[in-house]
C-alpha cells in the first residue's frame, strides 16, 4: 500500500505542476476522454472537456493513473455510444513489442493463465489461448528492454516508410509518439482520412501488413498442371512489388545455404549461391523469373513470401480498424511505467531515445526493496540487475520498478 | 472547384450529375403537372426506366434530351412511391450500370469531370513509367472498393504511390458506377413523401405488381427469412458455438459472425441475444454495433462478412470442407448449401 501511495504522490505532484503537465490533444471538445482511476482501479469513460485548462484542472484533482482519448470525433462525446454521433476518426497505428517476437521476450516476459483450476505459465509472447485449458485471460509480467524498444522502432520505421512513399503522407502529417511503455503510436489527422470507415481502414491495415498480395498466392490453386506452371510472376516498380523486389535483392546478396533452408527451399542451393549476379540481373532487373535453370517461379514465390514478412510493418491490426478506439493521451503518464507518452518528429525516429525523453520524474531518489530486476537504463543511469535487495534509486527508476511490480518502497 | 462543362447530351446521359439537378430545377417541374397530358411522354419514359430496371437491370432506350433529362427525377419519384427497397436498389443499380457502359466511350477529360462531380481527388497520370491513365486518391479508391469482392480490388494489389492509386479507364468507371449507385440510393431514401398525384401512385402500384410477378416475392426480400442453421459454413458454426457458450471472440470473429447473421436475415435483436452470455456484454453497445453493421446506423452501408482469404489470414477459417473449396465467401457457401437442401427436400404439400 505504501508503494501505491508513493506512486500516487508522484503522479499527483506531476499533474499539479503546470510546468510538467502538458497534455496535447487537438479538437478536445469533440473527443471522448477516459481515465483509469488510481485508487479504485476502474475506468471512467464518456467524459468530455471544453478546454485544455479544464482538463488540467481535472487531472490535478483526480490524478488518474492513465489518460485516454478517442481517436474519434463526436457530436456528443459524453452521450452513450449509440447517441454520440460519430463524425470521423484519426487514422491510428499502434506498434507494440507485445506483438513482435524478439530474441529477449523469452528472457523477460512471462504469462500465467488466470483460470484458477489451471495456472499454467510460460515465457515469451502471451498466447491467444492457454495451451492447457484454452482460457484467454492471463496475468503478464513484461519488461521494456532496449532490444524490444529497438524492434518496435524498426517496425515503426517500416510503417512510416510505407505511409510516406505509398500513401503520400508527409512527415508533418504523421504524428509519431513513444507510448510510454513498449511501443510507438502513429496518428494521422488529415481530413481525407477522417471519414474512412472500418472496412477502408482494414484495407489500409492489409496494405501495411502485405496481406492478400495476389502475386504470393499459392500456385497450387491453379486447377490444372498447365495453368499452375504458367501462373506468371511479374513485379513492377511500385508499391509492394517494389518492396518485394528490393527485399529479394538484398536476400540474394546475403543468403547462405542455411538461409535458403530456413525459407524452405530444397535441393537447388548451388543454382542459387553460384548465380547471384545472374539472378539479380536477369530475374530481378529484367523480370525474367524463369531464366535460371533450377530456380522456377515456385521458388521465387516462396522467397517473395518470406520477404513479404520481413517488409511488412507489424502493427496491432485491431487498433487501426476500431473507429471508436481510446488511445493514450500524449503528455500524460503511463500507469505501468511512470513514463510519459511523448511526441517527436517522424524524421528523428532514428535518434530518438525513449528511455531519456519519456522520463517524467527527474528529481530526487527513493529507497526501494527490489525483488527482481534485470539491468536497465533510464536517461544516463544504467541500473541493476537487482535481486532481493534494498537500493536507493533515482525517482523515475523507483516508480518504474514499483509500477512493474518488481519493487516496494523500503520501510 | 472545377467541375468541367457538360453539354445537354451529357446531362441526358448522366442525369444524376449535380448540374442536371440544377437544370431540372430551372425547368420548374411540378409534380402536379406530371399528371398533365402534355407531360405524358416524360411520364412514359420515366415508367420505362423503372420497368426496364426491374425486368433486366437496364434503363431502356435513350430519348431526346428534353425528355430524357426530366424523366430521371420523375422516375425517382415513381420508385420512392413504390416504397419497396428491392425496387430502390434495383433501380439505382440499373442507372449505375448504364452510366458505366456509357462512360466507356467518353474522353478522359469527360471522365475526370464526372469524377469531380463526386468530389473525387483525381487527375490524369503524367508519369510515363506507369502505363495507366488515371491517378486517384487512395481515400476515394477505398470508399468505392471495400465491398467489392474480387481480390484484384484489394489496395495491396494496386499500384499505390504518393497517395494515388493508378487506374485505367475501365477501373475508374467501375468505381464511378459505385458512386452513381450510392448517390441514387441516397436520393431514394426520402421517407417523407409529398402528397403524390393519383397518376403517380397508380403507376407505382403497377410497377410493384410487375416486380412481384417477375422476381418473386421471396427473392425480392433478399435472403429467405428462415435461417437455416445447418447450412452455416464451418467457420460460422465455430463462431456461433463459441458465442453461445460465452467464449471470447476476437474483434474480427465478432464482426464476421454479426455481419453473417445480419446478412442472412437475422434481426439485430436476435443477434444481440446471442452475445448476451459474454462477460463484457453491454447491451446498448452491442446493439449499437450490430445496427451499425446492419447498416441501420452510421455510414448506412450494410457490411458483409470478410472473404474467406481474409478469414484464413486471421485464423477464423476452421475445418473448411469440400464445399469451402468451391467458394470464396461464407455467404456464398450458405446460399449454395441452402439451395442444395431445398432441391433435395421432398416437395410435399
Ligand atoms: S473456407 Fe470460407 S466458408 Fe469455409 S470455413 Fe473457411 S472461411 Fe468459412
Ligand atoms: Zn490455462
Ligand atoms: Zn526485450
Amino acid at each position: 500500500m505504501a508503494s501505491r501511495d508513493f506512486v500516487y504522490k508522484k503522479f499527483s505532484e506531476f499533474y499539479s505542476n503546470p510546468s510538467t503537465v502538458t497534455p496535447q490533444l487537438s479538437m478536445i471538445g469533440q473527443r471522448e476522454l477516459g481515465f483509469l482511476l488510481f485508487k479504485e482501479r476502474v475506468m471512467v469513460r464518456h467524459k468530455s472537456f471544453e478546454s485544455m485548462s479544464s482538463l488540467k484542472r481535472f487531472l490535478s484533482e483526480t490524478v488518474p493513473s492513465d489518460v485516454y482519448h478517442s481517436c474519434a470525433y463526436y457530436e456528443n462525446p459524453e452521450a452513450e455510444m449509440s447517441k454520440k454521433g460519430w463524425l470521423g476518426a484519426d487514422l491510428v497505428f499502434d506498434i507494440d513489442a507485445d506483438h513482435i517476437p524478439t530474441p529477449c521476450d523469452k528472457v523477460h516476459d512471462e504469462w500465467t493463465c488466470t483460470n484458477s483450476k489451471c495456472g499454467f505459465s510460460g515465457k515469451g509472447i502471451t498466447p491467444e489461448a492457454c495451451p492447457i485449458c484454452g482460457g484467454q485471460k492471463f496475468e503478464t509480467k513484461t519488461w521494456a528492454c532496449e532490444l524490444c524498444l529497438e524492434a518496435a522502432r524498426e517496425e515503426t520505421a517500416k510503417l512510416i516508410d510505407i505511409l510516406e512513399k505509398d500513401f503520400g503522407f508527409s512527415h508533418q502529417e504523421m504524428r509519431v509518439f513513444f507510448s510510454g511503455h513498449r511501443g510507438y503510436h502513429v496518428q494521422i489527422e488529415k481530413d481525407a482520412v477522417k471519414t474512412l470507415d472500418a472496412m477502408a481502414r482494414k484495407e489500409i491495415v492489409d496494405y501495411v501488413s502485405g496481406i492478400g498480395l495476389s502475386i504470393l498466392e499459392d500456385e497450387a490453386k491453379g486447377k490444372t498442371q498447365k495453368r499452375r506452371r504458367s501462373t506468371p510472376f511479374h513485379l513492377h516498380n511500385f508499391g509492394w512489388h517494389k518492396r518485394l523486389k528490393l527485399g529479394l535483392q538484398s536476400f540474394i546478396m546475403r543468403a547462405t545455404k542455411d538461409d535458403l533452408k530456413n525459407v524452405g527451399i530444397k535441393g537447388n542451393y548451388a543454382a542459387f549461391l553460384e548465380n547471384r549476379e545472374v539472378l539479380l540481373k536477369r530475374c530481378i532487373e529484367e523480370n525474367r523469373w524463369d531464366s535460371v535453370r533450377g530456380i522456377g517461379v515456385g521458388t521465387w514465390r516462396k522467397l517473395a513470401k518470406y520477404v513479404q514478412s520481413l517488409e511488412a510493418a507489424k502493427i496491432d491490426t485491431v487498433v487501426t480498424t476500431d473507429i471508436h478506439r481510446l488511445i493514450r493521451m500524449s503528455g500524460t503518464l503511463h500507469g505501468k511505467t511512470g513514463l510519459l507518452k511523448v511526441e517527436f518528429p517522424a524524421k528523428s525516429l532514428e535518434d530518438f531515445d525513449p528511455l531519456r525523453e519519456a522520463v517524467a520524474f527527474k528529481e530526487g531518489t527513493a529507497r526501494v526493496s527490489v525483488s527482481e530486476a534485470p539491468e536497465f537504463r533510464l536517461g544516463d543511469n544504467t541500473l541493476g540487475p537487482y535481486k532481493n535487495q534494498v537500493v536507493e534509486l533515482p525517482t523515475a527508476a523507483a516508480v518504474l520498478l514499483i509500477c512493474k511490480g518488481r519493487a516496494e518502497v523500503a520501510q | 472547384m472545377e467541375t468541367g462543362r457538360f453539354t445537354q447530351t451529357d446531362l441526358a446521359k448522366y442525369p444524376f450529375l449535380k448540374e442536371t439537378a440544377k437544370l431540372v430545377k430551372q425547368l420548374g417541374l411540378k409534380i402536379e403537372e406530371v399528371a398533365n397530358p402534355d407531360m405524358a411522354v416524360i411520364l412514359n419514359r420515366a415508367e420505362e426506366r423503372v420497368r426496364e430496371a426491374i425486368l433486366s437491370i437496364s434503363v431502356g432506350k435513350k430519348r431526346e434530351a428534353n425528355v430524357e433529362i426530366p424523366s430521371f427525377p420523375v422516375a425517382l419519384m415513381l420508385v420512392i412511391a413504390t416504397k419497396n427497397s428491392f425496387i430502390k436498389r434495383r433501380y439505382a443499380l440499373a442507372e449505375a450500370k448504364q452510366a458505366f457502359s456509357d462512360m466507356q466511350a467518353e474522353s478522359s477529360e469527360k471522365i475526370l469531370a464526372i469524377a469531380r462531380d463526386f468530389d473525387w481527388n483525381i487527375e490524369l497520370n503524367r508519369d510515363f513509367a506507369v502505363p495507366l491513365e488515371f491517378a486517384v486518391s487512395f481515400a476515394d479508391y477505398l470508399r468505392n472498393t471495400t465491398h467489392l469482392r474480387d481480390k484484384k480490388w484489394k489496395l495491396v494489389n494496386r499500384l499505390l504511390a504518393n497517395g494515388k492509386v493508378y487506374l485505367n479507364k475501365q477501373d475508374v468507371t467501375r468505381l464511378l458506377q459505385e458512386e452513381v449507385q450510392r448517390r441514387i440510393e441516397k436520393r431514394l431514401e426520402a421517407t417523407e413523401l409529398p402528397a403524390l398525384p393519383e397518376k403517380i401512385v397508380e403507376i407505382a402500384t403497377r410497377l410493384l405488381e410487375l416486380a412481384k410477378e417477375s422476381i418473386g416475392q421471396e427473392e425480392m426480400e433478399g435472403f429467405p427469412k428462415v435461417v437455416t442453421q445447418s447450412a452455416f459454413p464451418p467457420c460460422i458454426v465455430a463462431l456461433y458455438e463459441a458465442a453461445s457458450k460465452g467464449r471470447h471472440l476476437s474483434h474480427i470473429g465478432r464482426f464476421t459472425l454479426t455481419s453473417f447473421l445480419v446478412n442472412i436475415g437475422m434481426s439485430p435483436e436476435k443477434v444481440a441475444e446471442l452475445f448476451k452470455s459474454f462477460s463484457d456484454y453491454n447491451e446498448r453497445l452491442t446493439r449499437y454495433q450490430i445496427e451499425h453493421i446492419a447498416g441501420e446506423r452510421g455510414s448506412r452501408t450494410r457490411y458483409t462478412p470478410p472473404q474467406c482469404v481474409t478469414l484464413q489470414t486471421h485464423g477464423v477459417c476452421v475445418n473448411p470442407d469440400a464445399l469451402c473449396r468451391r467458394v470464396r465467401h461464407p455467404l456464398t457457401y450458405y446460399k449454395r448449401k441452402q439451395r442444395q437442401f431445398s432441391s433435395s427436400l421432398p416437395k410435399a404439400s
